[in-house]
């Protein structure tokens, strides 16, 4: 029975990380109807953006305040990334075919991997201890104060997300853009502005999901949001992309899936069942479990 | 056809003289390595080394009055381009080759050397790696089965484990380590809990080390890279296992303790003498000349191990007077005690390295290594 809790922390821990960065995905597709394949690199990058963050400007010392200092300002320039990306490859395609802005998108990843190469080299970078090393034995199975704290944090965001776009005008408007990009407009509603909002929240999560990356494994390097953004964009796709409940939920399910799949089974065939999941949940609920059916608009 | 073959003898010689005339000018040394990816500080390693040394002989005049030219090609810790470059620095007319770091990496390159009668010397401790028959390779470290050895009597004869457990990722050394220790234990009548395997890099390790702390092992051998190594110690420790952290040689390298923080106390390490450790007088004076030169110290003992490959070979070069890969592989099969950085050097007719050193390290509390058994 520990065993089995155990899993279940360790699952939640890392489905947490993946709803954030799901999250990034799925909102951009809600409303431009695209897959923005740079975000795992975005992720990637707010780690190695953290980290120089903490050793220039704090040098050492682990408080409470700096720690949210790190994540704030890391969240910073990483929005201001995303903004940018989004100017510079997305927009000037957004009349085009959906393939190119694909290509786009891919081109984007590339540059910011090997962007992040050329900054702070190719080597395996490891992160300070910024959150102290303290572990609770409940009984056989031992949960960490980051794993914790990976879980409220995550669990705080997405309801605010939740409560923001359910509940706020702003919200409304991302819905309404979501559903159709031309009534929006005619609406009043200025979908440019949408877009780059759901930039800034969509890459500032993924950044504290980069960031508790960093803090819970340590080691980062810059290829590594290849791995975290393929996952989460499963997880989104299972949760039903474009649906922010969805990812939410994806994401927990895959981080849980995983552990149990690596735990029971076999951790060298997680992968494998992972991507069995998503083609049996493809084939059952095409949308995703929580994705409508929505006709195609003609 | 006649004219044909005019052509193709003319070309033949045409080829012939440029190439007695190119090796008049220098000796090309071939470094593939992996400057970039994981082992990134590993693969730098070897390359500075090999300069240095590559110095220090031109500082003599050279190899049979050719100075040495080395040229680098960064294979990444992947097959694939560990392939690439095998052809690049034969390519570029290279007469042997420092490296690689990984067994994956230098098993990759290893026929295309063969081929071009490249001589190779690599650290890479996979028993597959002198299998082939290839007389152009030599390894310069000793195999994973003489490490499994001693693994087996440290575990059964010292410690006494009475559950043991093994992970390996699934690369050729560090699969080929761990199914050499579990034989060696098996056969020493030890009692192995678990086999099981990592997909490296992939960070998160705490559902497979939950499923083992399940098995309640004593000791948990990592056959990995240091890379994983010491994420798996931290992890260990975060899930409250209690078991003794065993890591093979790959797990030498100080990223280990980085990694593992604070975890990495009390962690013990397999491998053949650091290179602080080294009693020889050789080895005293390239480390100070390699501190001098890069100003720091060599990320591992593997550095040495290829720099003592490659001054093995231009030994070989030097005693036959002759630059000639083929002679220098024959002599270098019978070669027997040449002093060397890490230990006298001697070769067995397969191109392994005879001997071995093993000791078992402990991690103390400031990083630094004590030997517990050897």
């Amino acid at each position: 029975m520990d065993i089995f809790l155990q899993q279940l922390a360790n699952g939640l821990t890392i489905g947490s990380m993946f709803a954030l960065i799901a999250l990034g995905y799925t909102m951009v597709y809600g409303v431009m109807k695209l897959i923005n394949f740079a975000h795992g690199d975005l992720v990637a990058a707010s780690a190695f953006v953290g980290l120089f963050i903490f050793t220039n400007l704090f040098g050492s010392g682990t408080s409470i305040f700096i720690a949210i200092a790190v994540f704030l300002l890391t969240a910073v320039v990483i929005a201001i990334c995303g903004v940018f990306l989004e100017r510079v490859a997305y927009r000037p395609l957004r009349t085009a075919p959906r393939l190119s802005a694909v290509v786009s998108a891919l081109g984007a990843s590339m540059v910011i991997q090997n962007g992040i190469m050329l900054l702070w080299g190719p080597q395996l970078k490891i992160f300070p201890d910024l959150i102290p090393q303290v572990y609770w034995d409940l009984g056989g199975v031992v949960i960490s104060l980051i794993q914790v704290l990976i879980m409220a944090f995550s669990l705080i965001l997405m309801i605010a997300l939740y409560i923001f776009i359910e509940k706020t005008k702003m919200g409304t408007a991302i819905r309404a853009s979501s559903i159709d990009q031309d009534a929006a407009r005619l609406m009043g509603i200025n979908v440019n502005n949408i877009i780059v909002t759901i930039f800034v929240i969509g890459t500032s999560l993924g950044a504290v999901g980069g960031l508790f990356i960093g803090l819970y494994y340590k080691g980062i390097t810059f290829n590594m949001g290849w791995q975290y953004g393929l996952n989460a964009f499963i997880a989104a796709i299972i949760g039903g992309i474009g649906n922010i409940p969805g990812a939410m939920l994806g994401g927990m399910l895959l981080g849980l899936f995983n552990a149990f799949i690596a735990g029971y089974v076999s951790s060298t065939w997680a992968d494998a069942f992972t991507f069995t999941l998503l083609i049996v949940i493809l084939i059952f609920r095409p949308t995703g479990i929580l994705g409508e059916r929505v006709a195609e608009k003609v | 056809m006649l004219r044909k073959k005019a052509l193709f003898m003319s070309l033949l010689s045409f080829s012939l003289i440029a190439g007695t005339v190119n090796a008049e000018d220098v000796l090309k040394v071939g470094v593939q390595a992996p400057i970039t990816g994981s082992y990134a500080n590993e693969g730098q390693g070897i390359d500075n080394a090999t300069r240095l040394m590559a110095e220090q002989i031109n500082a003599k005049g050279g190899v049979l009055g050719q100075k040495i030219e080395v040229i680098t090609c960064d294979d990444e810790g992947t097959a694939m381009k560990a392939a690439i470059c095998a052809k690049d620095l034969v390519n570029k007319g290279v007469k042997m080759v420092i490296g690689s770091y990984t067994s994956t990496c230098a098993e990759a390159a290893q026929a295309t050397y063969f081929r071009a009668g490249v001589l190779q010397t690599s650290d890479g401790t996979s028993d597959t790696l002198t299998e082939h028959g290839y007389w152009t390779f030599f390894r310069n470290s000793f195999p994973n089965s003489a490490e499994a050895t001693f693994v087996a009597k440290y575990f059964l004869t010292e410690k006494k484990y009475q559950r043991i457990a093994i992970l390996s990722d699934f690369s050729s050394y560090a699969d080929g380590l761990a199914t050499a220790v579990e034989k060696a234990v098996k056969n020493a009548g030890g009692n192995i809990v678990a086999r099981e395997k990592i997909k490296a890099g992939s960070q998160n390790f705490t559902p497979i080390l939950t499923r083992l702390k399940s098995k309640k092992p004593d000791v948990i051998f990592s056959a990995g890279y240091y890379s994983d190594g010491g994420l798996i110690r931290a992890q260990m420790k975060a899930l409250g296992i209690k078991a003794d952290f065993v890591g093979g040689d790959a797990n030498d390298n100080p990223d280990f303790v980085k990694l593992a923080g604070t975890a990495a106390e009390g962690a013990y390490i397999i491998n053949v003498p650091t290179p602080e450790l080294l009693p020889y007088d050789l080895a005293k004076d390239f480390l100070k000349a390699y501190q001098t030169k890069y100003n720091m110290m060599p990320p591992s003992i593997w550095t040495l191990l290829n720099v003592d490959g490659m001054r093995a070979f231009v030994h070989a070069m030097e005693t036959n007077k002759d630059l000639d890969t083929k002679k220098a592989a024959d002599f270098l099969h019978t070669l027997k005690d040449f002093p060397g950085i890490t230990g006298s050097i001697s070769f067995a007719p397969d191109g392994n390295r005879v001997g071995s050193g093993y000791m078992a390290y402990q991690i103390q509390k400031d990083g630094s290594y004590k030997i517990m058994f050897k």
